[in-house]
């Protein structure tokens, strides 16, 4: 298992350290440095475990941090350290709103902290955001709002190593309110003709709960794997007369995964998504569709080189969607050779600006109507002088969105019931819906 | 914002706070000043200053004595900045902490169990034998300890001490404490507790019995499973890993329980438990095979959607379990599709699966595979562009269809016209073919064409392994190729510059068309060869084929060999041995499943440093953390006569007593102690130096036979060519 993690800047020199072990010599984070060096220089392909002396750097990059964790054995389990290390980074996120080299310095008090808290001797051990909270009330720079310190000196809560170990008892809201958030990731590869290359929706269900107690929640969806079991095997009435109208429209989702409060076997067995949510926001759980899509944001993009003169760059760009819905912030990025200069373009809606450090021009609308079809048209000045190669663009049009009210999969919430076996108490779901382009909505051009 | 009376109320106390603040110069007199004044909040500040300056990498171990003095205090925030500092020296200066180890025994039994759990954590960290001494009442009493966040603690200080101290902690029998806690009603301590068996198992495979252990908790660890948190899970399922089935019945049983975390959103429970079936999947009735097998493939699918080093781990295992089960992945292959910002190393490996889980009777899907493989090879990035050429070719000859491999073919051939820079990956590519396509004119005479139009000089090959194979084309089909001697003589001319492979290319190919060439240059190549290259194997064959000439039947040796035909060449994939393949599905998702390096049973050559303080009384060990202390402390000791109202700790009360003489004396004893003990821990650090050095020893043949091994892996293909090469004797 682990040795020691380390927080290192970006040329990998270690600015905070926390040792689990004494099986490695403390110089043996000095070597990380150079070791980079060495194999940026032979290849740009640098894999995240590296082997030296013996020992093992296992590392993920963060910010400008890299994040090192160093281990002797090879029988350490490095799903669950590079698992570890992200997991790191997310509670200190919390804590700290970003994690970079500058937050580290500041607040290294309750790293240490944390880092002693959520490992022991390089096993992880309590890695709950909500519960760590309780008992690590260290005030942080950026956190302004520290945790409100009981009078009693702080102890691990007993829930930590209890079955339910996300959540604190004796919750208490005035209202109790539940908010699902369904957010849907298009990935989509698309050719200069509209050719839609591959497509898949990455969804993922969020919530923040606002509950009492310990509540019991129910979660139905129309997915086909998990309703049709569902009737035959719990025959809830009410959930059944729902369905039989609409039977149609399930959907299979695949890849589904759940935060750990999900009760595992019970999906298993009976496809039930039940779960004791923790309190606040969490993400219930994630799911990926391949179905075929088509564009919602779809872009004709015309680039004509003149070498040694100019290029022009013609695009129209047209929401596929429902005449009702609106995509927010969109945003295309239209690569340009990195030698062209003095921008000049023409267009009727939103607003366009060159980025020379990305060599690219973006076009942003904030608004798109469903339906509406935009244009515009960009001529930069390309070097007289010039190498015999013709410029090639070779990187993709990115495109960015978000359509809320909608999902591109059709997934929909049937029901979230509410139970909290003691008190009983009313209480509000509430449901919303978003698409958004996910971080590969790419336009490939031809060269 | 806080109600306004609130602020009011903090900017009156900040206004009127009295307590002196310490400034960030981190001067040690300021430190210590700090640490020992009246106010409270003066003192936490210069703990956390004191802390900032180690963290920053400068030794204020001299200020041991004085942030010890606030380790008693009903703050916790405080304790644990105190115990923050002492764990960080305990390491490196080990002996100080004999001077805290009192409040560690008091601490242990704390009301408060985040304090009883800090006292015995740190306590079974320093290195030093007495203190482990002590350790015994306060470890027995937290093994036993109502609270389970303790008694999670506590089952892993066992492993610590036993790191540190074997004898000790067999004598104490607190291994047997340990054993009962997999007993434990809570979930977290017997993962805790497996945890930490299986350290001391890695650390001294005679003292348990791990395996008998995993054996009788099988039921126990399956039920809990369910109700603790995923990193006991991953501790869990890997002890099950270890755990073979008696019988098909209770292999089903162990898949079905398990079934259900495929689809925890922890990737690496996932591939724990993936770990687990595959480790049972060998027992079950084929029936139910396929039906866990389709559950496997949607959860290695799912963990392509996790971060890349997530990804890059998972695309590593998914080689190691797609050459047991080649079947498995087949549908799946839109999920490895390169997406453009993926990281080049995960890019690398994606080509690999994807050519692995094609099924090569599916020309169609083979066809898909291909188009999306040229896209590739039109990119940018050089490493990504000929690892998708090499992956073409890999598919060409895994599909192995004659229709395919002529596509394949011209693809290639218009990547050549396309691009210079392609030349090397090309080249290398095209050659394979042909060793696949033995006999196929065509595309012999078309890539022929090709290579010899290029010109004499600028053949533009950079690669070792492009050149080589360059050459043997050249060797192969003298015919088609135009300016022979001339293309060769190049080669020559540089011939004692070139790499082994090329080396041994020319050497061969001369040697076969000594008929067509001028007598001089042979003999000019095995002059070469013999003596001015050092590479043995290339000396070797010089040698040979130069006493092959020299026999009477030179001609007619010469042409037996030359006219053997190296065989056709049906895979390009590099595969296990199937022993290499076995273990390495048992070591799934650890280090060594990344690095294909399966590690062998027998002593595991982990570095255990055990420089431990030994075989020094307790008051020994008093004086010489006193000397530690005087050497650190340099003049600026002199600055506080009139405090330290208690103990042992400080030097100064000694010095303060004596007159300047005894000073003197003191000092000087102080050094001949400092003197002895640091080269007694010199003696300790040179033995475990000497003891790594003879690990590594060990080590080593071990380490190099898996180099080896990966290396004829990775360069395959190579050696298919020096197998050709071979194949001429």
């Amino acid at each position: 298992m682990v040795s020691a993690v380390y927080f290192c800047d970006g040329r990998g020199k270690p600015i905070l350290s926390r040792r689990y072990r004494d099986d490695i010599p403390l110089s043996a984070i000095d070597k990380f440095a150079p070791l980079l060096l060495q194999l940026e220089e032979e290849s740009s392909a640098i894999p995240p475990c590296l082997n030296h002396d013996g020992i093992q750097y296992l590392f993920i990059q963060h910010n400008d941090l890299y994040v090192v964790a160093l281990t002797t054995s090879l029988t350490t389990n490095v799903a669950q350290v590079f698992a570890f290390l992200h997991k790191l980074m997310e509670v200190l996120e919390e804590y700290l709103k970003s994690v970079e080299e500058e937050s580290v310095r500041d607040n290294f008090i309750i790293i240490y902290e944390l880092l002693d808290e959520m490992m022991d001797y390089g096993i992880p051990q309590i890695t709950e955001t909500k519960m760590l909270k309780q008992y690590i009330t260290q005030k942080s720079f950026k956190l302004m709002k520290a945790v409100k310190k009981s009078k009693a000196a702080p102890r691990p809560p007993t829930e930590v190593t209890n079955s339910v170990s996300w959540r604190a008892p004796n919750l208490l809201y005035k209202k109790n309110e539940a908010f699902l958030d369904i957010v849907e990731s298009v990935n989509m590869l698309m050719n200069q003709q509209g050719q839609v290359l591959r497509s898949e929706i990455i969804g993922q269900v969020k919530v923040k709960s606002k509950l009492s107690g310990m509540p019991d929640l129910k979660l139905g969806i129309n997915d086909k794997g998990i309703f049709s079991k569902y009737v035959e095997g719990d025959g809830d009435p009410v959930a059944t007369t729902i369905t039989e109208g609409k039977k149609k429209a399930n959907i299979e989702l695949e890849d589904l995964k759940f935060h750990q409060c999900v009760r595992l076997s019970k999906f298993e067995n009976e496809k039930i998504i039940t779960f004791i949510p923790p309190d606040g926001a969490f993400e219930l759980m994630s799911y990926r569709l391949s179905m075929p899509v088509r564009p919602l944001i779809w872009c004709d993009v015309n680039v004509q080189v003149h070498s040694q003169s100019r290029i022009e760059i013609h695009c129209r760009a047209r929401a596929q969607i429902k005449k009702r819905s609106i995509a927010n912030s969109v945003e295309i990025l239209i690569p340009v050779p990195d030698d062209a200069d003095t921008p000049a373009f023409k267009y009727t809606h939103g607003s366009m600006k060159w980025l020379p450090q990305k060599n690219a021009i973006l076009w942003k609308i904030r608004s798109f109507t469903g339906g509406k079809e935009y244009s515009m048209s960009a001529q930069m000045g390309l070097p007289s002088i010039n190498g015999l190669e013709k410029p090639k663009v070779k990187r993709p049009v990115q495109i960015k969105f978000q359509v809320p009210y909608f999902t591109t999969s059709g997934i929909q919430v049937r029901y979230l019931k509410i139970t909290e076996p003691k008190m009983l108490y009313k209480s509000y779901p509430w449901v919303r819906y978003i698409t958004q382009s996910g971080d590969d909505y790419t336009i490939k051009l031809n060269t | 914002m806080p109600p306004l009376d609130k602020r009011i109320k903090k900017f009156l106390k900040n206004s009127i706070r009295v307590a002196p603040k310490i400034s960030n110069k981190g001067e040690l007199a300021e430190l210590r000043a700090g640490l020992v004044s009246q106010y409270p909040q003066t003192r936490k500040d210069a703990i956390k200053k004191t802390i900032q300056q180690m963290t920053l990498g400068k030794d204020v171990s001299s200020l041991f004595p004085d942030v010890l003095k606030n380790i008693a205090t009903n703050d916790v925030e405080q304790k644990k900045l105190v115990y923050l500092y002492v764990m960080n020296y305990a390491e490196t200066h080990p002996e100080l902490c004999i001077l805290a180890v009192n409040t560690f025994v008091t601490d242990a039994q704390d009301p408060n169990p985040l304090i009883r759990c800090m006292s015995i954590r740190t306590m079974s960290m320093i290195r030093v034998d007495k203190i482990l001494e002590y350790v015994e009442i306060p470890l027995r009493r937290t093994l036993q300890d109502d609270n389970p966040y303790v008694r999670k603690t506590a089952v892993i200080c066992v492993a610590k001490l036993f790191q540190l101290n074997k004898e000790l902690c067999i004598e104490l029998g607190v291994l047997e404490d340990l054993v009962s806690a997999l007993d434990d009603n809570n979930p977290m301590v017997v993962a805790n507790a497996t945890a930490s068996l299986s350290e001391i198992n890695a650390m001294d495979p005679t003292v348990i019995s791990l395996l008998d252990l995993i054996q009788s908790h099988v039921s126990r660890f399956l039920l809990a499973l369910n109700e603790c948190t995923e990193w006991a899970r991953i501790t869990i399922l890997g002890a099950l890993a270890e755990y073979t089935a008696q019988d098909c019945v209770e292999a089903q049983e162990i898949i079905d329980r398990v079934t259900a975390h495929l689809q925890h959103v922890n990737p690496a429970v996932v591939l724990a438990t993936i770990k687990v079936i595959i480790k049972n999947l060998v027992q079950i009735e084929p029936e139910a095979k396929k039906i866990v097998m389709t559950k496997l493939a949607s959860a290695l699918v799912s963990i392509m959607s996790t971060p890349p080093e997530m990804q890059y781990v998972a695309l590593r295992n998914i080689r190691i379990i797609l050459e047991k089960y080649p079947t498995l992945l087949t549908k799946e292959a839109r999920i490895f599709y390169v997406k453009f910002n993926d990281p080049l190393y995960v890019k690398l490996e994606k080509i690999d699966i994807l050519v692995r889980l094609v099924d090569p009777t599916n020309v169609k899907q083979c066809y898909v595979l291909m188009r999306e493989l040229k896209e590739y090879a039109m990119e940018f990035e050089p490493e990504f562009v000929s690892r998708a050429i090499q992956g073409l070719a890999q598919l060409a000859i895994k599909c192995g269809e004659m229709t395919f491999v002529s596509k394949t073919f011209e693809i290639l051939l218009d990547l050549l016209e396309s691009q210079d820079a392609l030349r090397n990956d090309c080249c290398i590519a095209v050659c394979d073919l042909l060793r696949h396509a033995v006999g196929n004119e065509v595309l012999t005479a078309n890539a022929c064409e090709l290579f010899s139009t290029w010109p004499v000089n600028e053949v533009l090959l950079l690669s070792d392994s492009a050149k080589c194979n360059y050459i043997w084309l050249m060797g192969q089909y003298p015919n088609k190729f135009g300016e022979l001697q001339d293309k060769l003589s190049c080669f020559i001319e540089n011939f004692a510059e070139e790499e082994p492979l090329t080396q041994t290319s020319i050497l061969i190919t001369v040697v076969r068309l000594h008929s067509k060439l001028p007598g001089s240059i042979l003999q000019n190549v095995l002059e070469l060869a013999t003596n001015q290259i050092q590479e043995l194997d290339v000396r070797d064959m010089a040698i040979i084929y130069w006493r092959c000439l020299s026999m009477p039947n030179a001609d007619q040796l010469i042409a037996e060999l030359c006219s053997s035909v190296s065989p056709q060449i049906e895979n390009t994939l590099d595969t296990f041995t199937p022993d290499v393949l076995e273990k390495l599905l048992t070591e799934i998702s650890s280090v060594s499943s990344v690095y294909f390096k399966p590690q062998f049973d027998g002593p595991r050559n982990a570095v255990h440093h055990h420089n431990v303080v030994r075989g020094r009384h307790i008051d020994e060990l008093k004086d010489l953390a006193k000397n530690e202390l005087a050497r650190k402390a340099n003049d600026d000791v002199l600055l506080d006569f009139d405090e330290d109202e208690d103990d042992l700790v400080s030097p100064r009360s000694s010095m303060a007593a004596g007159g300047p003489q005894s000073h003197m004396d003191d000092l000087d004893n102080l050094f001949d102690f400092g003197v002895s003990s640091s080269s007694q821990n010199n003696g300790n650090g040179n033995d475990s130096i000497d003891k790594g050095v003879a690990d590594l020893n060990l080590g080593k043949p071990e380490q190099q036979q898996s180099n080896q091994q990966q290396s004829q892996q990775s360069q395959n293909t190579i050696n298919s060519n020096t197998q050709d090469l071979l194949d001429l004797f």
